[in-house]
């Protein structure tokens, strides 16, 4: 019986060969998703166009431009007058911040007076808002308390210490590049895309050719059935996950700290997870095309709610307890904790406690279901 | 007891329903070893249902039944190891070869390791797919996939097979083939057990058994089950065909009657002579008969016959 599992597991593996399509597929997924993901997607908010509008044009007010100018994160798109102009500026997108530096800048700062600045940030995407609003608060902050350490010194006085200073350490990744965030999460999110989509269609395509119905009338076995029909697949999944964490590694300098071992053992709970999830699928679908649309389906909160683009803290309650039953919200942990923070089996016991949860609920309704459809 | 020993397909009071829907009721069969066994009737008339039971994959509401010697219910698995199963859908795997398909049930039937590429070369000899081996079974033409589907069903010598509408959409030389492929392996032994919706291969069944709203009408040889309508037909000539018809179709003792252009086929019930009936009721009439003979009533006449009888 043990055999019939592998003649199963051997057919499989023969269709994938004559269906370069999936084939191609299966490869170049993971390394397309992770070159937009790597290159063009970042959430490292740097060269927003800026516009000035400099009502004082004192030297004090050019040194502010160039000041903010020269943190690389604006880039200086020229000038312009007016409210009326600045509007149509961010409306056509020119620019996306303008600095307003009113008449009495310069002197108010000569004078030792409150010189007010206005940033005008667009809006409609709330990343640049509150990148640009931090950046100029805090370059205004420290330019603040230079010129008054400056004062002080003219008039021979001299300034008490902050009364207290942040020591800022970020751990694990102190550039905060968003690759380094961005690779691990992407193992999971394309393990779950493949794995629940191959393992509905695979099934799928039997039912809507008919063979299936072959199958049941054979003595194969339900287990052997699923067990040779999703063997292969779990071989895709970890060629999957090796594939993007050598590119991750060597092309985006994503570092690999803690076990490969740990994330191998742990990744089998995932794959199997959803490939119960495309078990499940292929039950109430028909056709291999209502499969397909199904997993699509089934993508979609995994992206959102899983903690892959937003934190999990963020997300309002009822989200979060949605996001708890998914298998990626746990993997992200899993591999995010072992790929950049050397968590050991004990950090990761609570996440491997949820996932054996799902999975084993998961296979239980799937396989309930497959059985009752096979008759 | 040599006589029970032959009995490879034995049911007592076999039923099943789906809901409120009963899709067979009380079926009782005996099925001999080596015979060509045909299941007619209507479209939803049961002959599936009937069949998936018999296959082990299906357990019945009520009633018994053995299989290969195996309980349908308690000992299902047994069955599915001994029975071959084609339906009209040909479950081949499109992108395997020829040779590959056979691999793969070979494989799935248990056919052990070291016979298996004999067995497939063997298959394939028998089959006349020897030299398609190598092509991929979704390039085959509708004839060849049947032939591919039936060497598939009969990898591990079952020694009884199940075919449900093996023909249907297959031209009619690869049918005649396939009639004598079945003949064949039914000469060295094994059961075929077959459902159709063609009447000429009715014909070619050794016994036969209707079934129609879920009862089994009948059960015999194509012989005795027309014998036993008390049927029998004429073909005449007339020249108002239509009118002629007409007037036949409202005698009590007509069963049926269907024309052809000017030809006229009457069937009559309780051996009431067909063209004798004709005559009188055309006497007085502008209906005039050319030429008449008497012709054998088939399977089809009964057919019918048992259909209108219970609708």
């Amino acid at each position: 019986m043990k055999l019939r599992t592998l003649v199963i597991a051997s057919k499989e593996l023969r269709q994938l060969r004559r269906d370069p399509l999936t084939l191609a597929m299966m490869v170049a997924l993971p390394v397309l998703q992770l070159l937009l993901f790597g290159y063009a997607i970042n959430t490292d908010v740097r060269h927003i166009p800026m516009l000035v509008d400099d009502h004082d044009r004192s030297a004090v007010s050019r040194d502010l431009v160039r000041r903010m100018e020269a943190t690389g994160f604006y880039d200086l798109a020229g000038d312009v007058q007016g409210y009326d102009e600045i509007d149509r500026a961010l409306r056509s997108g020119v620019a996306r911040v303008v600095l307003v530096l009113p008449a009495r800048f310069g002197a108010d700062v000569e004078a030792g007076r409150t010189a007010q600045v206005q940033l005008v940030v667009d809006g409609s995407d709330p990343q640049i808002v509150g990148s640009a609003q931090n950046t100029a608060a805090s370059l205004v902050a420290t330019r603040s308390a230079q010129i008054r350490v400056d004062h002080l010194t003219r008039v021979g006085g001299h300034l008490a210490p902050e009364p207290i200073e942040l020591a800022p350490d970020v751990l694990y990744n102190p550039d905060q590049r968003t690759a380094v965030y961005i690779v691990p999460g992407l193992i999971g999110v394309l393990l779950t895309m493949t794995m629940v989509m191959l393992t509905a269609m695979a099934l799928a395509r039997e039912r809507e050719r008919g063979t299936l119905e072959q199958l049941i009338v054979s003595p194969v076995r339900p287990v052997e059935l699923v067990v040779g029909k999703i063997l292969p697949y779990v071989a895709i999944g970890y060629a999957q996950m090796t594939l993007i964490l050598a590119f991750g590694h060597f092309v985006f300098d994503v570092p690999i700290r803690g076990s490969f071992g740990l994330l191998y053992l742990l990744a089998f709970l995932f794959i199997a997870a959803n490939l119960a999830v495309g078990l499940f699928f292929s039950t109430l679908a028909k056709t291999q095309q209502q499969a397909m649309q199904m997993s699509f389906f089934f993508l979609l909160p995994n992206i959102l709610l899983s903690g892959f683009m937003f934190p999990f803290e963020a997300m309002p309650h009822p989200a979060q307890w949605l996001s708890q039953a998914l298998p990626l919200t746990h993997f992200l942990r899993i591999v995010r904790g072992i790929v950049l923070k050397r968590s050991n089996f004990d950090d990761l016991h609570v996440e491997l406690v949820w996932l054996t949860g799902i999975l084993v609920a998961l296979v239980v309704v799937s396989s309930l279901r497959f059985r009752k459809k096979l008759i | 007891m040599s006589v029970a020993a032959e009995v490879i397909i034995h049911t007592e009071h076999l039923s099943r329903r789906f809901g409120s829907l009963v899709a067979v009721r009380d079926v009782s069969l005996d099925i001999r070893r080596g015979e060509i066994f045909g299941i007619l009737g209507p479209n939803g008339a049961g002959k599936s249902t009937t069949i998936r039971m018999l296959c082990g994959i299906l357990d019945p509401s009520g009633g018994t039944g053995t299989v290969v010697g195996f309980d349908i219910t308690r000992e299902a698995e047994s069955i599915k190891e001994r029975i071959g199963y084609m339906t009209q859908r040909f479950s081949l795997y499109e992108d395997l070869t020829v040779a590959e398909n056979l691999e793969f049930y070979a494989g799935i039937y248990g056919v052990a390791f070291s016979r298996r590429r004999a067995r497939v070369s063997e298959v394939l000899e028998l089959t006349g797919l020897t030299d398609r081996r190598g092509q991929l079974a979704g390039t085959l033409s509708g004839g060849w996939k049947q032939r591919l589907a039936l060497a598939c069903a009969t990898i591990h010598e079952p020694p009884l097979l199940f075919l449900d509408e093996p023909t249907a959409g297959v031209d009619p030389v690869s049918r005649r083939e396939f009639w004598e492929r079945i003949h064949d392996i039914s000469a060295r032994g094994t059961t075929a057990v077959m459902t159709t919706h063609y009447m000429d291969e009715a014909e070619r069944c050794h016994r036969l058994a209707f079934i129609f709203s879920g009862s089994l009408l009948d059960v015999g040889t194509p012989d005795e089950i027309v014998e036993r309508r008390e049927l029998r037909v004429a073909e005449l000539e007339v020249d108002r065909a239509l009118e002629a018809a007409e007037l036949l179709g409202r005698h009590p003792d007509v069963e049926e009657v269907a024309h052809y252009g000017h030809i006229l086929r009457v069937a009559t019930r309780h051996g009431v002579d067909p063209i004798g009936l004709s005559a009188g009721v055309f006497a007085g009439t502008n209906v005039s008969v050319r030429s008449a003979r008497e012709t054998r009533a088939t399977v089809e006449d009964a057919f019918v016959a048992m259909v209108r009888a219970d609708g």
